[in-house]
């Protein structure tokens, strides 16, 4: 078979050369804090695979869970043309809500885990609408709105959780413990909360809606073309509006999983410092929008997280090496992926068809 | 500068675009080459300025054989050309734009502009131009823009000149002084190639006359030892085909009610405007591009909201209503810039097809896509308007621009509602679509529907149109019945206005 | 309380954190009129700042700081070049790798070569000393605000009418903006967008590279992990606003270095960290509204 042309050339070398640089990067990095690359290779493996009774591929799982949820809020909006990288704080505001009101409303156990959930779907939804009122009726561009919203609400919920509803004997900046009665049970046998069957719900509708409702079908168009979904009278305010708050609420869910099926409280910065909001971003990215890859490419990025994880406890390589990886990931891929979502004349006029 | 082509041969895949052509370019001469579109003339000319590389034959400048590998050798060779679609910076200033990637520099690389200014200084006595250096460029007229393309070629200081369709966004007053520089640049000893397709200006223009079908050199020679009708019959290749000329109708109820309509735009404001149009009529709008029609259709259509005045729709006043406001069971619309407007590039024709549908029950269940009936009205539409794709499934990218445009014009005729707005419908479709989509313009008149042509070819508003308004600064200059217009009549009004507006 | 606020050292502590993110706005700037959608500003500025110490403790001098720093920043934007202009990444995807890529970087070369987390706070950096301007220092109010800074801040102050300059009147300049405008006619022209936007991307580094500095090596001497704290996402706003105009680009940084610097104050006074720390966040969008609001005035 002839190397210059033809499928293998033009699908599979591209791909191999990835997989060459990534594994390049790691080498380079591994030695330069003078470790044993097989040892750091080891590390990996276990970290996100492995473990007594497979306990870090449980927590692999739980964090692609949470990462392909946020990947899903993303997916929505980007399909729809809409710039909206506020997952972050649409997670944190759902993530909080869910903590707080599950705290402190009381209530039969199964009913309070439902108006958390709700709850926290209803302030991630509106923390993306704010957003979206933002460039509607103040003019500011959706990408910048949506990302400066991500600040005030990760201060407000730190705050929240340092001074009055502080679980002041803890010790740490926590909320206090959610019911025990409404922890989500977890598979029996291990430690994956079933938190995941929610995404897998989510993934159902996701896909579901873009592409057997109508209003999935004109939000598809409206980021294809918003010139043609104006003319043609298509109602892209409220096409706009209505994908954030699903966004927002996806992203809400999210934080009420991580809540309840996790942390069982609210800490300052849990849903922050993972970088979940991000690395559903990314994920969404590389695998340029396409539905049903979204929770393999979110599996993936979990998997190099707690891999890197498992990397530093083993072999002592600081687990930053992830971020790394992953940002070399996307580079190297990112050329592959243009075209598939954004055109500079949508950014310059703040998205969703003004012109 | 004499420039010779010889043998030139240019094919795109299976087709030829250029057959074996040999032309002779005199210096100091303005030499016309004529042609419908899709004759080759541009093409040629691309091949003489080096953006095309042609499979056979060589070029001459001088008797010297030249070739270029880009368009930068042949202007620094001395040759110029000014494209249809100007290559501006419209947020620069005159100057900034004439320098650009041939800049003058002093020390460390900064921009010599008083030099530049000098220079350029000389050449607007020589050839009686006159533009203010420090204006930005998106603010002027179309003329002065052009004059901008004009003055990038002489700073370069070219001495071919080659201009594709000039004076197609030309009023009749800018042509005049466009002609005027070219006659100055002629005398001054350079030569000037002038592609077009308006016979009037080729016998007003030229010094010689090279006519050009399919592909190849019919005739080439001077002005004076051919006339217009041999021309014309050298381009055609034959007679013209008699006119389309409508069915005389009476027209019925007022449909569409424009009163004292004004638009904000850029240059000022747009309007008044006001005029009717009935049911069973074709009321064209015709006026050089620019003077306010863009506007206009935006205003009706609901993408822009008018500053003042009504807009009564089938009864009803829509002027504070958006675009979703007003389709229902009232208007379609036929944009100019299709695939922008007309079309998700990205998404099925059957997608494409479906938008804008006012009958959910045809295409959804509830909040559900019917898809089966999606893909079902999609083949039909491709029946009947006999648009050329793979299917309901493939991509709108995939279809070329005839049948892009026959897509759009199908989805909005079939829903069939009152007013009909048609914006440049046949701008760049080829000529066999370009039939087919004024026949089903007549075709809608004749049912009775009320249709609005706004077209900046004047052949077609005069071929389709009941009646006629003029367009010029963003007044109506005019109005001609279809059976009392003429090229002259109509022409005349697009340069002056009726009606005091203040100076 | 108003007099707190507003005493001499206030002043004094307004051009510290005016600085970087003048300096990564105005490398912005370059990458916005050339059309460059670069908001890895963020990513380009913890690179500097990264650097600078790493260049200082080496070679044991402030001003090789600097240079480290700029080359930092250079590097970031050469990555950026790489992936967006030469192999056609979006823009916008590859900001987000690069802001990742600096981040997890900086922390894992923290480690691997000083062999810290959190903060590397040694005596070995050599940082920037305060310049006296005795003449200037006398003025009331501007005089504390003038004198006595680093000199990264005259530099940063010196940028300013520079690239306006440039801009108008620079060959370069004049082509940046083309690009950023209609590159096909650049192109038409015989000269290469990508090679312009290169240059964008290589200034852009290395005025990111000095405001980077400034946050290192100028009023402290550490670095801290992920130190930019958001600034360079503030640069990135300021630029979208001001479209990269020079001036209009001073006064925004100006207004948001003065709450950057604002919230700093407060928080000594007993504000929780949290709602100084939200300041400049929120006083974007309040910003913003009133700038739309008094368009839309003025409009009418």
């Amino acid at each position: 078979m002839k190397l210059g042309d033809g499928i293998f050339a033009r699908e599979v070398v591209p791909w191999l050369a990835v997989v060459f640089w990534i594994a390049v990067v790691l080498f380079v990095l591994v030695e330069l804090v003078s470790s044993d690359f097989g040892a750091a290779v080891q590390g990996f493996i276990q970290g996100a695979f492995g473990g007594r009774r497979l306990a870090y591929l449980m927590t692999t799982l739980s964090r692609a869970a949470l990462i392909t949820g946020m990947a899903l809020s993303v997916m929505l909006s980007f399909r729809a043309g809409l710039f909206n990288i506020g997952g972050e704080g649409q997670l944190v505001a759902g993530g909080l809500v869910a903590a707080l009101v599950a705290v402190l409303v009381p209530g039969p156990p199964l009913l309070i885990l439902a108006l958390s959930i709700l709850a926290a779907m209803a302030a991630g939804a509106a923390w993306a609408l704010l957003a979206g009122a933002l460039q509607l009726y103040v003019g500011v561009p959706l990408l910048v709105g949506s990302l400066l919203l991500n600040y005030p609400i990760r201060y407000i919920a730190s705050y929240l959780v340092a001074h009055p509803y502080r679980d002041v004997a803890s010790g740490m900046v926590q909320s206090h413990l959610v019911p025990q009665a409404t922890w989500l049970p977890y598979f029996p046998g291990t430690r994956l909360d079933i938190g995941i069957l929610f995404i897998v719900v989510a993934a159902i509708f996701a896909v579901a809606y873009s592409h057997t409702t109508v209003h999935g079908y004109q939000s598809r168009m409206n980021g294809l073309s918003p010139d043609f979904a104006r003319t043609v009278g298509l109602p892209v305010n409220r096409l706009a509006l209505q994908t954030l708050a699903m966004s927002g609420a996806i992203a809400g869910l999210v934080g009420a999983i991580a809540v309840f099926g996790i942390h069982h409280r609210y800490i300052d910065g849990m849903l922050v410092q993972p970088l979940y909001a991000w690395t559903g971003i990314i994920a969404v990215l590389l695998v340029g929008m396409i539905p049903w890859l979204v929770p393999i490419s979110g599996f993936f990025f979990a998997a190099i997280q707690t891999g890197a994880a498992g990397m530093e406890r083993t072999a002592g390589v600081p687990k930053e090496i992830a971020l790394v990886v992953q940002a070399v990931i996307i580079l190297l891929v990112a050329s592959r992926v243009s075209g598939a979502l954004l055109s500079s004349s949508d950014r310059k006029a703040g998205g969703g068809g003004d012109a | 500068m004499h420039a010779a082509l010889h043998d030139i041969r240019v094919t795109f895949g299976s087709l030829t675009a250029v057959d074996g052509v040999s032309i002779d370019i005199e210096a100091g001469g303005i030499h016309a080459i004529v042609g419908e579109n899709g004759a080759g003339k541009s093409t040629l000319m691309n091949v003489l300025f080096g953006l095309v590389k042609p499979d056979a034959g060589r070029i001459e400048i001088d008797g010297e054989p030249r070739g270029w590998a880009s368009p930068q050798e042949a202007i620094a060779s001395g040759l110029g050309m000014v494209h249809q679609h100007f290559m501006l910076q419209d947020e620069m200033t005159v100057l900034e734009n004439i320098v650009l990637c041939a800049e003058p520099i002093s020390r460390f690389g900064f921009v010599d502009f008083s030099g530049a200014r000098r220079k350029l200084a000389q050449g607007f006595s020589e050839h009686g131009i006159a533009i203010d250096l420090d204006a930005i460029v998106g603010q002027l007229a179309v003329g002065q823009r052009q004059v901008v393309e004009i003055l990038k070629m002489l700073y370069r200081d070219a001495r071919l000149l080659i201009l594709d369709e000039p004076t197609a966004v030309l009023t009749p007053q800018e042509k005049d002084r466009l002609f005027a520089i070219l006659r100055s640049f002629a005398a001054a000893g350079k030569s000037v190639v002038i592609i077009t397709h308006k016979l009037d200006e080729v016998m007003e223009i030229a010094d010689h006359v090279s006519v050009m079908r399919g592909g190849r050199l019919i005739s080439s020679g001077l002005l004076g030892g051919t006339s217009k009708e041999r021309i014309a019959r050298e381009i055609i290749g034959g007679d013209l085909p008699p006119p389309l000329k409508p069915q005389p109708r009476e027209p019925g109820a007022v449909v569409l009610s424009v009163a004292n309509l004004t638009i904000a735009s850029r240059a000022g404001h747009v309007g008044p405007l006001s005029f009717e149009v009935r049911a069973g009529e074709i009321v064209g709008i015709a006026g050089v591009s620019g003077n306010g029609q863009a506007e206009l259709v935006q205003a009706l259509t609901g993408l822009r909201k008018p500053a003042g005045g009504t807009i009564l729709l089938a009864g009803r006043d829509v002027a504070a209503l958006d675009v979703a406001g007003r389709r229902p069971a009232r208007m379609s619309y036929i944009p100019e810039d299709r695939p922008r407007m007309g079309l998700a590039l990205g998404a099925t024709v059957a997608e494409n097809a479906n938008a804008g549908r006012e009958d959910r029950a045809g295409f959804a269940a509830g909040p559900f896509l019917r898809r089966r009936a999606m893909a079902d009205f999609a083949r039909d539409l491709i029946r009947r308007y006999n648009i050329r794709v793979g299917g309901p499934a493939a991509r709108a990218s995939t279809m070329s621009g005839g049948n892009k445009q026959k897509l759009v014009v199908g989805r909005e005729l079939t829903r069939a509602t009152p007013l009909i707005v048609a914006e440049n419908p046949t701008w760049g479709v080829d000529i066999g679509a370009i039939d087919f989509i004024h026949g089903e313009l007549m075709r809608m008149r004749d049912a009775g529907h009320a249709v609005l042509l706004v077209s900046t070819e004047l052949d077609e508003v005069m071929a389709l149109s009941d009646r006629i308004l003029v367009m010029f600064e963003g007044t109506i200059a005019g109005e001609v019945s279809g059976g009392e217009a003429t090229r002259e009549r109509l022409g005349s009004l697009m340069t002056s206005r009726t009606g005091a507006r203040a100076a | 309380m108003l007099d707190l606020l507003f005493d001499p050292s206030f002043f004094a502590s307004v051009p510290r954190f005016v600085t970087p993110i003048l300096l990564a706005a105005l490398g912005g700037a370059l990458c916005e009129r050339a059309g460059v959608f670069n908001i890895a500003l963020e990513g380009f500025l913890l690179a500097g700042a990264f650097a600078a110490v790493l260049g200082s403790w080496f070679a044991g001098s402030a001003y090789a700081g600097a240079l480290a720093a700029m080359i930092g920043g250079i590097l970031m934007g050469l990555v950026f070049a790489e992936f967006n202009l030469r192999r056609g990444g979006d823009a916008i995807v590859v900001s987000i790798a690069i802001n990742l890529l600096a981040a997890g970087l900086t922390t894992y070369l923290l480690r691997a070569i000083f062999n810290v987390t959190g903060a590397f706070n040694d005596a070995g950096i050599v940082g920037f000393k305060a310049i006296h301007l005795p003449g200037i220092a006398a003025i009331p109010f501007l005089g504390p605000l003038l004198s006595g800074q680093t000199i990264l801040f005259y530099v940063a102050l010196a940028m300013v009418p520079l690239l306006h300059m440039f801009f108008a009147r620079h060959r370069l300049g004049l082509r940046m903006r083309a690009t950023g405008e209609n590159p096909a006619a650049l192109q038409a022209g015989g000269v290469s967008p990508k090679r312009v936007q290169l240059w964008a991307l290589v200034g852009c580094g290395a005025l990111c590279g000095l405001g980077g500095a400034q946050l290192s090596i100028a009023n402290v001497n550490l670095f801290v992990e992920n130190m930019s704290a958001g600034r360079g996402w503030i640069a990135v706003v300021a630029v979208l606003l001001t479209r990269g105009r020079p001036w209009p680009l001073f006064a925004i940084a100006v207004i948001f270095g003065v709450v950057d610097s604002l919230s700093f104050r407060v928080q000594g006074l007993g504000m929780p960290q949290q709602f100084t720390d939200m300041m400049p966040y929120l006083a974007t969008p309040i910003v913003l509204t009133a700038l739309s609001w008094w368009r839309r005035r003025s409009a009418q």
